[in-house]
């Protein structure tokens, strides 16, 4: 409870200083206050990710449906915040860039991922019973784990990117404004702790519903 | 132990011509694949005719062709077998292992064929520059290598789905497109008359690095 509310002034707070607080980028103007809810969007769908795969592998060592659970909660809510990234980072192009979609290296990498996603939980609903749906879907993830480092290193070969780099530039550091990068890693704060309280109401619901189908 | 590793093969063979087998007395999967791939490639040609002069886009539907061509047939080697109740008798006489790389060979003899009959009607359809035969085959091996063992794993993992054909693609999708970008830049590269190295080796090491995951997942296929 205490949690739930904390989380909620958190955001408030942050999306108050959002708009009142911190700076504008010169060159970027009003489309600055994408970053705010962007790019956590976009680390929360890549954190989703990996958590769901690594408890893909854990469910094939151990055979625990709470693995499971586990997997599928971080694969649901993952494509949501992936979905909110993809829409944010098209409308910021359109605006900056002139069109909401042109193959730029990030957004290849964000579909792969909406795609990876997509196709994880299309298979999990095509499965009847829960074991095997748990088994074949790590199974799948597993695979995919292999493939996205490919993706990642064969995809700037081919395009080259226009897509600003804040967070990890050539240079090593962090070039930011201190007033935006507090309110960034703040609000990066505040959408990891909300990935992982949606991610625990998911996981209960999806225990709730396993213990109706064995009475 | 060298009499089990000989027994492995035995199987692993066994797998394999047996596959051939019975694709040879009905041909229903490979006359289904090559008309499927004949069918859109005529398409493809038909629609945008001869592009003597654009060996970027050549690359691109050559190979649009190719995955769409795996895509509507790799899946066939083990829904076969759920479909024909043979599986459970096949998982008696052979190890998930043995199964899953005896059909893994299997699908790339058969990608072989398609691309036999494919890939020389198009190049005649599209009216396409000669490609540099060396780099062109090495291209054409590798990716088919690549496509192969992604697509065998999901084509075992689909087989015990509801709905197998419809989700094979869908599914098969993301895992196999590092391997369409990566031969395309290679086919288009030959054409331009760069090296096509880069992504020849690219493509060895996705089909590696899969089959490696593969052999590691594949005793996890069936279990029930």
């Amino acid at each position: 409870m205490i949690l739930r509310v904390g989380l909620w002034v958190w955001i408030t707070v942050c999306l108050v200083a959002a708009f009142l607080w911190a700076p504008l980028v010169p060159i970027l103007g009003d489309t600055t206050r994408v970053l705010y809810f962007h790019i956590p969007s976009a680390w929360v769908a890549v954190l989703a990710l990996g958590w769901s795969m690594l408890h893909s592998l854990l469910y094939l060592k151990r055979r625990d449906l709470e693995h499971d659970h586990q997997a599928a909660g971080a694969a649901e809510i993952g494509l949501l915040f992936c979905v909110v990234a993809t829409v944010s980072g098209s409308l910021w192009a359109k605006a900056m860039w002139g069109s909401y979609w042109n193959w730029d290296p990030r957004e290849t990498s964000i579909f792969f991922v909406l795609l990876l996603y997509g196709a994880y939980l299309a298979l999990r609903t095509a499965i009847e019973p829960a074991e095997r749906r748990a088994r074949l879907s790590a199974i799948y993830s597993a695979v995919a784990f292999v493939a996205v480092p490919f993706l990642m290193f064969v995809v700037p070969r081919i395009y080259f990117t226009l897509h600003p780099d804040p967070l990890l530039n050539t240079r090593g550091k962090v070039d930011m404004d201190p007033r935006i990068r507090a309110v960034f890693l703040a609000m990066l704060v505040g959408f990891t702790t909300l990935f992982f309280w949606m991610l625990s109401l998911r996981v209960r619901v999806a225990r709730l519903l396993q213990r109706r189908e064995e009475t | 132990m060298p009499n089990a590793g000989s027994s492995f093969l035995a199987a692993v063979w066994a797998i394999l011509r047996k596959e051939c087998r019975s694709e040879w007395r009905t041909r229903y999967g490979l006359n289904a694949a090559v008309l499927f791939a004949v069918t859109s490639l005529t398409g493809v040609s038909f629609a945008v005719g001869r592009l003597t002069d654009r060996s970027d886009v050549l690359a691109a539907l050559l190979w649009v062709v190719l995955l769409f061509a795996a895509l509507a047939s790799l899946s066939h080697a083990f829904v076969r077998e759920v479909e024909g109740r043979t599986l459970t008798l096949l998982r008696l006489v052979a190890s998930p292992t043995e199964i899953a790389l005896g059909k893994l060979l299997f699908n790339l003899v058969f990608l072989t064929v398609l691309e036999a009959v494919t890939v020389p009607l198009f190049l005649i359809l599209m009216g396409a520059p000669g490609p540099h035969w060396g780099a062109f085959l090495a291209l054409l091996a590798s990716g088919s290598f690549a496509l192969a063992t992604s697509a065998t794993l999901v084509g075992a993992l689909i087989s015990q789905t509801r709905g197998r054909g419809a989700l094979f693609a869908g599914v098969s999708l993301p895992l196999l497109l590092p391997v369409l970008a990566a031969a395309v830049a290679g086919t288009r590269n030959q054409w331009a008359g760069g090296s096509a190295a880069v992504e020849v080796r690219m493509l060895m090491a996705y089909a590696a690095a899969t089959l490696g995951a593969s052999l590691l997942l594949y005793d996890h296929l069936w279990e029930d």
